[in-house]
């Protein structure tokens, strides 16, 4: 039988008598040397007062020295010897916490109502652990190089004729941080004021939207998450003060790329800067909070609409099938106005056979590999009168090759006066009700518009095609148009 | 029951008849007076071997026994042998009560050696080294003791094989693990006093326990009737892994009421081992207590808890060595004067098991075992939130990566030499900037995360033993275990910060970035789960069936197992890349497996002195958990292409046994089929194209390796003190097909791997060599043992033949292929040919030297023992591995070109010269 006595077995424990054993192992073991401990306190993270001694200059010496040493000696780098006991003293007003910034700081002259402000080329990530937002610099100068790095004021290190980066080693021997961290105070400045002066500033822009084509309908895009975004994704900004439009850029490997630009209207505080290129302005935040556009009222443009008309009538008012034009010449005569707003691109004539032809002698405008920041080319009728007659239509063909990042609106204009420098400031509206090819039409087809209907309109007016790409992004195709048919009863 | 009295009349009648000579006697310790058991009693040069019993008694008269003067011989592990002359006269008896053994305590210490191998460097899991020398104990093999002792620290693997084609049984109870097939040895760490008790059997010789492996089986016998009586205290010192053991035990001895108990408890320790910052942190508790009611039934107890936490060091590229040398681990950082380690392993598994003992009859005995496995095993590493890696090692602080470009500037060797002192000067991770960042950002970006599998496991067997003649012994077991396995990572510290947002850092941002679409943005804190939880179910029923005949000339075997498993995957966050309704969130489709094994062998006996033993096994085995599910952290998909593994093994050998000289000469082959690798990494050519990285889970499937060699172990007792020994093992462990292989991961769209753009395609593996240890190891040596209770002894290894592990993506067609599945328009096959020829590592020299002293003092025995390893400080590499990073012909020409390669290969280097002491006192 199983017959279990637990006296027995104390029985047998006592009868060993070896508890001096236990007790000694065990005393032992309390008293065996400790290693390393699962809990740390988190360390004191105070930044002391920085000892910094040696010769204080602004940042608008240092940017001076640089002219100067350009302007004499014809260098483009100006480095400063080991020797030297200058140093600059500024505030930073990059964070790399989002991933925006990558192994560089921006840093500007003052908290508030800043002067100058100038890059820092540093091989680390993050920095922001290091030198965060609003945090009190130091730039030992000794050794280091400054100079224009894709259009901006530059501090790091020699590399040939360019600037490298500062080494994280020795990141913090060039870069002392001081025991403040201040308010930076943005300046408000609009798109219209932007100069080489101000990049490298935290400013705010009051009143700009997103382009609508960015924002609104059901192709809503992302900061910089699109196909098409290849190392930062350019979007527009709008001035609703002046239409003025400004380039909005988001690294690729921003951790909120994929977070979808904000549709209202309202301020945007970031840094001003330049292109990889150095030849166009950039708008540049640190997170998608510094955008705070609260407002659902945006200031887009006049929409006018009287729809689509069920037949066309048997007077031609204007017309082009572009068959008397020069290929690969812009398009010129028969009243039209072929305006270039920026960029090198323009409308062109053009022949093609094959899988994408063309309608014999067809016009096209495409900013792909133009090497363009932005294109931006017009294409307008000569003035038509609305009065003379009634049941107007407008009728043409549009065609596409890989526009996908690219757009064509048709827009009307009933003030401009027919030159070309008022183009821009003139009041355009567009006009809806036109189709135009889409980016997932086939490239061979040709989409008709319909018969739009312009019997609405009262008085006279130019109607226009737009064009608007960028030439550096691998996606920005090209829109072809033919066949325009403006028609009354 | 008439059988049996028939078989018995039979068999007495057999023994009248033959008017045999009567052999008989029994065995006690000199010392304590007590019987000793399973003492190998034989004649010398005949092939007639007993065993004396649990009451010390033999008995050799069942054997036709050769007449006139033979000498006895009595041999156990721990004793002076003893030889007796004897005469066998036909009718006499001979009872020869008592002889007595004498401890011998130089026997007993180098029974310690193989306990100075710790468990963390048999549970290695980063790249090639499962050791499988854990398995292996003492022996009277020359060839085994060669590998169990000296071969162990290079990873060398017995006929190659690694551990996981070998199974360690505790009480007959199967401790391997389901997720990988690998005994996790920290789970009974520094219980060495209680675990000396071993039954080995080599290969897939028969067994008691269980059909076993191919590599062997051991099962450990923790039974506290079992300890002999006393106690033992004893201090270890090493610089190995740990820097200090404690250990005290005491056994009681079975008492006159039938009680025996027996406790352990031991501490290792230390702030580091060989290499920096690897801190050792283990305790280990055993109680067992057993009770014999009767003659028939006994219940024995038995639990152990030996947590353990400690410091992890890593591969490291031949340019960080030759900056830091071969200690350097990148894991560390100060905080404060202290050494933080990031990667932390910590087991926690306790184990408690009840067996009980049931002796049915003379003849058959019934062991039946119930055992609970629960608790953790976490393994910690820095969560740097897609920030830059903040090692001291990270490819882009190392001077390679400054001077990556062809004809670098002055700039590119400045910045290289800043960052070689750094990396001299410093190299670690700076913990106070992560605070730093962590307070400035609020939420942490840098935070710990510890991995865990948190395994619950119920084991339940029975075990019948039953010698249906003196010759035939059948053994049965049936077995059932069931298996709740969480898998889940813990935000283990967040480093000063508020907490951590619990979405994919590498992701796209928004929904599809969360870990869990049940819980969208969710801020975590320390002590909760994030990014990934689930369960894996896993339940197995198996039975083994075998015959053990033993007759004067043949002894042979056979056996059969069966078994089937079941396993599920159950998902608890909805994954935000695989939302779809029981795609990651809920149970995924059941896997079921049914495999079943075959094995027999035979030893011929030509004369007692020449001996041939041959064995073959075939067997199928259920795959892992790990090669089992594609994706497992992130959805339920199983592996396509998913069968059982089929291994096929057989040996020959020819033993030679001669008083002064034993040898073993063994001829081996093994062949593996359908196995299954899962590997995780970063690759810059995902989707056949130098553009797109990500992270990826590579499937190999159906990998075929064949195994075949020569192992030698020959023992020459020149002197009573005196004995030489060499032993070698010369094998090829390649692959012999080309093996499938696809990728999985979140960066592939919904269908979560890449089959539909590049098709499940081969890996050109056949003829490579299997990556893990040397393929040569020889080893040449003496002892010595002094009368006076001294000894020495010297092995001088050699070891060549090891290889690198092979990248498998690099064998694919998406080495050579560009963007549109064509070739490169610069391929060419004769620099390919040189960029995938695998590295041999090179040969290298290891003198290891042991030695010890005992006394005996009264009631007590102290002794001391001491290794030194690598006495001569030889460098060596022991392994290493291809990475996957750069895996296109053209970023392979890339690093090719370098002066040093950005992501070159990692190796395992050897310990300098490594020392481990031991002094112990006995009573």
């Amino acid at each position: 039988m199983l017959d279990f006595n637990l006296n027995e077995f104390s029985e047998t424990m006592i009868t060993t008598n070896r508890y001096k054993l236990i007790t000694l192992v065990f005393s032992i073991l309390v008293l065996a040397s400790c290693v390393q401990d699962n809990a740390f306190d988190t360390p004191s993270l105070e930044v002391e007062q920085a000892n910094i001694t040696g010769t204080e200059i602004t940042m608008r010496a240092l940017n001076h020295l640089l002219i100067q040493e350009q302007a004499n000696n014809e260098n483009s780098l100006l480095t400063f010897d080991e020797a030297d006991d200058s140093y600059i003293a500024g505030y930073v007003i990059s964070s790399d916490q989002s991933g925006n910034y990558f192994e560089e700081i921006i840093f500007q002259d003052k908290p508030s109502s800043p002067t100058i402000g100038l890059k820092i080329l540093i091989d680390e990530n993050p920095l922001y652990i290091t030198y965060e937002f609003g945090r009190k610099v130091y730039a030992k100068l000794a050794g280091l190089t400054v100079g224009l790095d894709s259009g901006v004021l530059t501090l790091g290190i020699r590399d040939g004729n360019g600037l490298g980066k500062i080494s994280a080693a020795q990141m913090t021997n060039y870069l002392v941080r001081e025991n403040e961290v201040a308010e930076i105070a943005p300046l408000p400045i609009t798109i219209s004021e932007f100069t080489d002066a101000k990049t490298s500033l935290y400013v705010s822009l009051t009143d700009v939207q997103f382009n609508r084509n960015e924002v609104l309908g059901i192709n809503r895009l992302t900061f910089a998450g699109e196909k098409g975004d290849l190392f930062d994704g350019k979007r527009t900004l709008e001035d609703c003060s002046n239409n003025i439009t400004a380039v909005f850029s988001t690294s690729t490997f921003a951790d909120f790329k994929g977070v979808l630009l904000p549709d209202g209207r309202g301020t945007l505080v970031g840094i001003l800067t330049k292109n990889f290129f150095g030849d166009a302005y950039n708008m540049v935040v640190n997170d998608p909070s510094a955008i705070s556009f609260d407002s659902t009222d945006r200031c887009d443009p006049n929409e006018i609409d009287c729809g689509l008309a069920a037949s066309t009538g048997s007077i031609v008012l204007f017309n082009d099938f572009f068959e008397t034009q020069t290929i690969n010449q812009p398009i010129l005569g028969n009243g039209w106005t072929n305006f270039i707003e920026a960029g090198t691109e323009t409308w062109e004539a053009y022949s093609e056979s094959g899988t994408n032809a063309s309608l014999g002698i067809s016009v096209r405008m495409g900013s792909f590999s133009s090497g363009d920041e932005s294109s931006v080319g017009w294409l307008i009728t000569p003035q038509i009168d609305f009065d003379e007659q009634e049941g107007e239509t407008l009728k043409f063909k549009t065609s596409n090759s890989f526009s996908d990042g690219s757009t064509l609106e048709l827009w009307i204009s009933q003030d401009w006066d027919g030159q070309e420098a008022t183009i821009i400031s003139s009041t355009w509206a567009l006009l809806p009700a036109a189709y135009i090819v889409q980016d997932d039409d086939n490239f061979g087809n040709w989409a008709a518009s319909g018969n739009v209907d312009l019997s609405c309109i009262k008085g006279a007016a130019h109607i226009a095609w737009k064009y608007v790409g960028s030439g550096d992004k691998a996606y920005d195709g090209t829109y072809e148009l033919d066949e325009i048919e403006i028609e009354s009863n | 029951m008439r059988g049996w009295l028939l078989l018995l009349l039979f068999l007495s009648a057999f023994i009248c008849l033959g008017q045999e000579a009567i052999l008989k006697g029994r065995v006690i310790d000199s010392n304590s007076a007590v019987v000793i058991d399973e003492v190998i009693v034989s004649i010398d040069g005949i092939a007639i071997t007993t065993l004396s019993n649990s009451d010390g008694l033999f008995n050799l008269s069942r054997f036709k026994l050769p007449q006139g003067e033979q000498v006895l011989s009595l041999f156990k592990r721990g004793y002076y042998q003893i030889r007796i002359p004897i005469i066998i006269q036909n009718g006499k008896v001979i009872n020869l009560d008592p002889i007595y053994m004498e401890i011998d305590l130089s026997e007993l210490e180098t029974q310690i050696g193989i306990i100075s191998l710790s468990e963390e460097e048999l549970d290695e899991d980063e790249g090639t080294s499962f050791n499988v020398s854990g398995l292996l104990s003492a022996s009277k093999d020359a060839f085994l003791n060669a590998a169990a002792y000296d071969f162990s620290s290079t990873f060398f693997r017995p006929r190659g094989m690694d551990n996981a084609n070998g199974k360690v049984l505790i009480n007959g109870i199967e401790m391997n693990k389901q997720y990988n097939g690998r005994p996790q040895w920290a789970d009974w760490g520094g219980l060495n006093d209680v675990q000396r008790n071993r039954h080995f059997s080599k290969g897939l010789k028969a067994n008691d326990y269980a059909f076993g492996d191919v590599a062997g089986t051991t099962n450990i016998i923790m039974r506290a009737s079992q300890y002999r009586k006393g106690g033992r205290v004893s201090y270890a010192a090493a610089n190995r892994s740990y820097r200090g053991r404690i250990m005290g035990s005491y056994s009681s001895g079975l008492s006159k009421k039938g009680w025996a108990y027996s406790i352990l408890l031991a501490r290792r320790f230390g702030e580091q081992g060989y290499q920096e910052a690897t801190f050792y942190d283990a305790n280990s508790v055993f109680a067992s207590a057993e009770k014999k009611m009767n003659n028939q039934h006994s219940l024995n107890f038995a639990a152990f808890y030996t947590p353990n936490r400690r410091g992890r060091s890593t591969a490291i590229t031949q340019e960080v060595r030759d900056l830091k040398g071969v200690t350097y681990n990148p894991n560390w950082g100060y905080q404060g004067q202290e050494k933080r380690s990031s990667r932390i392993r910590d087991v926690k598994e306790p184990v408690i098991m009840l067996n009980h003992y049931w002796a049915i009859g003379e003849e058959t005995s019934l062991n039946t075992n119930i055992a609970y496995q629960f608790g953790k095993i976490g393994d910690t590493r820095l969560d740097n939130g897609g920030n830059r890696n903040p090692s001291g090692n990270y490819y882009q602080k190392l001077p390679s990566y400054f001077l990556r470009n062809e004809n670098p500037s002055p700039y590119d060797f400045q910045q290289a030499y800043i960052a070689e002192q750094e990396f001299i000067n410093d190299g670690q991770i700076d913990w106070k900037s992560l605070y730093a960042g962590n307070v400035i950002s609020g939420n942490s970006t840098y935070a710990i995360q510890e991995d865990r599998v948190d395994d619950t496991q119920f084991t339940i067997n029975s075990i019948l033993t039953t010698s249906i003649s003196e010759n035939i012994l059948v053994n049965g077991t049936v077995n059932y275990r069931s298996l709740k396995s969480e898998n889940f990572a813990e935000l283990k510290d967040l480093l000063g910060g508020n907490g951590v947002l619990d979405i994919d850092a590498f992701g796209p941002g928004g929904e599809e970035s969360n870990s869990d679409l049940q819980n969208l943005n969710r801020v975590v804190s320390e002590g909760e789960r994030y990014k990934y939880n689930y369960e894996l179910n896993a339940s197995t029923l198996s039975g083994f069936a075998q015959g053990q005949f033993n007759y004067n000339r043949v002894d042979f075997y056979i056996g059969l197992s069966l078994s089937h498993t079941n396993y599920q995957r159950v998902g608890l966050y909805q994954n935000g890349y695989f939302p779809e309704a029981d795609r990651s969130l809920g149970e995924s489709e059941k896997l079921s497996f049914t495999s079943s094994g075959f094995k027999a062998g035979i030893i011929y006996k030509i004369t007692g002195r020449h001996l041939v033993d041959v064995n073959v096994g075939f067997l199928s085995k259920a795959p892992t958990f790990r090669g089992s599910f594609a994706n497992a952290r992130q959805n339920n998909d199983i592996v396509v292409g998913l069968v059982e593994e089929k291994v096929t093994s057989t040996d020959i050998s020819y033993i030679f046994r001669h008083p002064i000289v034993k040898a073993r000469l063994t001829a081996f082959y093994a062949h593996f089929e359908d196995q299954t690798d899962i590997g995780f990494f970063f690759t810059q050519n995902a989707l056949g194209n130098d553009e797109t990285s990500a992270f990826v889970q590579e499937i190999v499937t159906g990998i075929d390796k064949r195994s075949v060699g020569l192992e030698i172990g020959i023992e020459a007792q020149v002197l009573p003190t005196f004995k030489l020994k060499g032993a070698a093992s010369v094998g090829q462990n390649r692959y012999t097909n080309n093996p499938n292989l696809y990728l999985a991961g979140d960066d592939f769209g919904t269908e979560g791997n890449d089959i539909s753009s590049q098709g499940v395609r081969k890996v050109a593996l056949e003829n490579y060599h299997v990556s893990g240890g040397p393929e040569t190891a020889i080893q040449l040596g003496f002892e010595y043992r002094d009368p006076l209770y001294w000894w020495f002894g010297l092995t001088v290894n050699y070891f060549s033949d090891a290889y690198v592990d092979v990248s498998n993506l690099r064998r694919t067609k998406d080495f050579y292929t560009d963007i549109d599945s064509q070739p490169f328009n610069d391929y060419n096959e004769e620099i390919a040919r040189d960029l995938l020829r695998q590295e041999q590592i090179e040969d290298y020299f290891l003198v290891n030297v042991v030695g010890g002293k005992s006394w005996r003092i009264g009631k007590y025995f102290v002794g001391f023992f001491a290794t030194i390893n690598n006495v001569l400080n030889q460098d060596s590499r022991t392994g290493g591995f291809e990475d996957s990073r750069r895996a296109s012909y053209r970023q392979q020409v890339e690093e090719q070109n370098r002066a040093k390669p950005l992501f070159g290969n990692r190796y395992f280097f050897g310990n300098g010269t490594t020392y481990y002491t031991n002094i112990y006192v006995r009573f």
